[in-house]
């Protein structure tokens, strides 16, 4: 018998949640780089629209996740992600502080002309693929918190296929463009992330299939 | 196992609005897979219809097959950026205020990154608030974004602020009809055939996109380049589904709220009869003159001119397709004639003719109409159930010689002469103020945002991007 509490199984990856899907199938159709058209319109405009719903979606649950109910940016139960601040010292953060830092971090990207260019003749810069899987990884993280801190609230709300699918369309589009470690998505042994397993019970059901 | 509606209880300590945002941000993410997927499949039936169509150049070398291809794809992802691209005032110069209209202006705009030419048109949200035509600015911006018709003025973009909308839609150097009717008084017969004919094409496209138009008048038929027309102002538009609210004229049909046009409104009200009388006696040449006169003060006010309107639209009735048909009856009558079958001096005399037509329906005695004219005006002027359809309306002996299949690509009556892309002299752009309006934001916008909300849109390629060209 092992001494540890064994935590209950957590909601969403508990039937029927974790087959709830807005999206039927596989998400090959609209994650393929479709033919001729340039990889780094296809990716930005992905994170563009990836931002935009998980935004949606955090608007509507963030008046349940505050300084009391989450005083850490937890994503399982024994992970809280740190934030890197000015002097580069790890520090914790209230998840509504850290995802407002996330999110208004990628806004700024997402306006910012010469990391995100719209202009006609602007050039997206060298450092394009580094960044984007920087924030591809932020991102991760804020669907991370809501899936373990918020999901009963997803489901009081009846939003867990559309948020589902969102999250698989996330990853599945991560995994086709290395803009997701495994490792971020699993955590570490000691400090697994919760999505982790959700990733792996999607793979299972073919859901991530590209 | 567990109890869910014992979890959706215990889990409840939401706002009250937390449950229509979950909705709404629901609905968001269900039309954003829906455009996704719709989009992939036509963006993939682009692509394999170009490759499709250079296998079968023979003549084409491979270098060019594949320069068309890269083009193609340099396209889809124009487009692409297009979608994160927010656009503002800021991206567009002024050239000129070329058009009023009841809820703002058009202006004649470049665009700054790519010199690009367009007309923008500007709509006050408070007064549209006021007026409640917000359902109408909806159906406008949907039946321009729908539409890939040659007879309908194309929508590229639409954005807004917090007083204003912004539809930033193709510019038609040509003018309107209105304008072009101000300054030729009347059509010969051909002309009118050309024009009419036209229009017969374009209300049929605008019906068979499942939209009545419901407002067609002169001012909304703009002339391009080359002097064919296309059809505008869609902001009276319904759905062929949607069930239309008369109170809008019910109000104006009550004589004791009614509502004159502003220059004879006092005169009007003190002996309408008299007025009434007068013009009967008038010759051909005043009538027009005091048309003329008030025309365009007319289609500046918001309370439009009802001229063109059919009489069903005025009764709680309900109304189909054919009102389009009674409009462009009268725009026949007044291309030949030289004002319309009902005008008068106040709006609310010109619905009580409209509403009594079989009596105000004169051929006057000093212009010569042909029999054909004058049959076919008289079989769209008339009540609902006897109107022509448009398949007969096609046949009828006054459109005889017209070729329907090819006539918008005939040389047309007047081409407009331009001398550059922002040529405006087919625009009375010295009647219009051109000085730029106030556009102090006030601080309680938020709310009224909250109305527009999913107004900003951007055109898809949809099909009008067959291939590289
Ligand atoms: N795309 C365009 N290209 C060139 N001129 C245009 C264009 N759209 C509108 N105009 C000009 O501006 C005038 C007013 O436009 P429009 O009728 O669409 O305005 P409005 O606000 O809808 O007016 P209303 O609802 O009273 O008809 C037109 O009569 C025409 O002269």
């Amino acid at each position: 018998p092992s001494p540890t509490i064994t935590t209950p199984k957590p909601l969403y990856l508990s039937s029927p949640f974790v087959e709830a899907a807005l999206v039927k199938g596989n998400f090959k159709t609209i994650v393929m780089l479709p033919k001729y058209v340039d990889i780094m319109e296809w990716v930005a405009v992905n994170i563009f629209d990836f931002y935009t719903n998980l935004n949606e979606f955090y608007g509507v649950i963030a008046e349940c996740c505050n300084q009391q109910s989450c005083p850490k940016m937890s994503a399982g139960p024994a992970l809280n992600y740190t934030w890197i601040n000015q002097d580069r010292k790890s520090v914790h953060l209230a998840a509504p502080t850290y995802i407002d830092y996330v999110m208004t971090w990628v806004q700024n990207l997402l306006d910012d002309d010469n990391t995100f260019p719209t202009k006609a003749g602007h050039e997206f810069p060298p450092s394009f693929p580094s960044t984007v899987k920087h924030v591809y990884r932020q991102l991760l993280r804020v669907f991370a918190h809501i899936y373990h801190a918020h999901y009963h609230q997803i489901l009081h709300l009846r939003s867990e296929p559309h948020f589902n699918s969102l999250f698989a369309h996330f990853l599945a589009f991560g995994r086709e463009y290395e803009l997701l470690e495994v490792k971020d998505v699993k955590g570490s042994s000691s400090a697994p992330v919760g999505v982790g397993q959700l990733w792996e019970a999607w793979r299972q059901m073919g859901i991530l299939e590209g | 196992s567990f109890n869910v509606g014992a979890l959706y209880k215990t889990t409840a300590g939401f706002s009250d609005d937390a449950v229509p945002r979950a909705k709404t941000a629901q609905l968001k993410l269900e039309h954003y897979y829906k455009v996704a997927v719709d989009s992939a499949i036509e963006r993939n039936t682009r692509r394999v219809e170009l490759e499709r169509r250079l296998q079968t150049e023979a003549t084409l070398s491979d270098e060019r097959k594949q320069r068309q291809l890269q083009q193609l794809g340099k396209k889809e992802s124009t487009y692409l950026r297009l979608r994160r691209t927010k656009l503002g005032l800021d991206d567009f110069r002024t050239v000129k205020v070329i058009g009023k209209g009841a809820f703002g202006e058009v202006r004649l705009v470049q665009k700054i990154d790519t010199g690009k030419i367009y007309a923008m048109k500007t709509l006050k949200k408070d007064e549209m608030l006021k007026k409640d035509q917000l359902a109408h600015v909806r159906a406008e911006r949907d039946v321009l974004a729908e539409s890939d018709s040659p007879w309908v003025v194309q929508l590229f973009y639409s954005f807004q602020d917090p007083s204003y909308l912004y539809l930033i839609m193709e510019f038609l150097p040509g003018g309107d009809l209105m304008t072009m009717l101000i300054k030729y008084d009347t059509f010969s017969e051909d002309v009118t055939r050309f024009y009419i004919a036209e229009c017969v094409l374009a209300i049929e496209a605008v019906h068979k996109l499942g939209f009545i138009h419901r407002d067609i008048k002169p001012d909304n038929i703009l002339i391009d380049k080359d002097g064919h027309i296309k059809l505008s102002d869609f902001g009276l538009s319904t759905g062929f589904q949607k069930k239309h609210d008369s109170s809008y004229y019910q109000r104006l049909l009550d004589p004791t709220h009614a509502t004159t046009s502003p220059t004879t409104a006092a005169q009007a009200q003190r002996n309408s009869v008299m007025v009434n009388s007068i013009n009967l006696t008038m010759s051909n040449k005043d009538q027009i003159a005091t048309w003329k006169a008030n025309r365009r003060k007319l289609a500046y006010s918001t309370v439009g001119t009802p001229d063109y309107i059919a009489p069903e639209i005025f009764l709680q009735k309900g109304y189909g397709k054919e009102c389009d048909w009674w409009s462009l009856g009268a725009i026949m009558f007044e291309c030949l004639v030289g004002y319309p079958p009902f005008c008068s001096d106040s709006t609310h005399e010109t619905y009580q003719k409209i509403m009594q037509w079989p009596h105000y329906l004169l051929f006057p005695e000093d212009v010569h109409l042909s029999r054909e004219s004058e049959d076919m005006i008289k079989r769209l002027i008339t009540s609902a159930d006897r109107r022509l359809p448009v398949e007969q309306i096609k046949k009828h002996p006054f459109f005889y010689g017209v070729d329907w299949d090819t006539i918008r690509r005939i040389d047309a009556p007047f081409v407009p002469h331009l001398r550059s892309i922002t040529d405006t002299s087919y625009f009375p752009t010295d009647e219009i103020d051109q000085a730029d309006e106030e556009r102090a934001a006030d601080s309680n916008e938020a709310s009224k945002d909250l109305a527009f909300l999913g107004y900003t849109f951007k055109r898809t390629l949809g099909k009008r991007v067959r291939g590289p060209g």
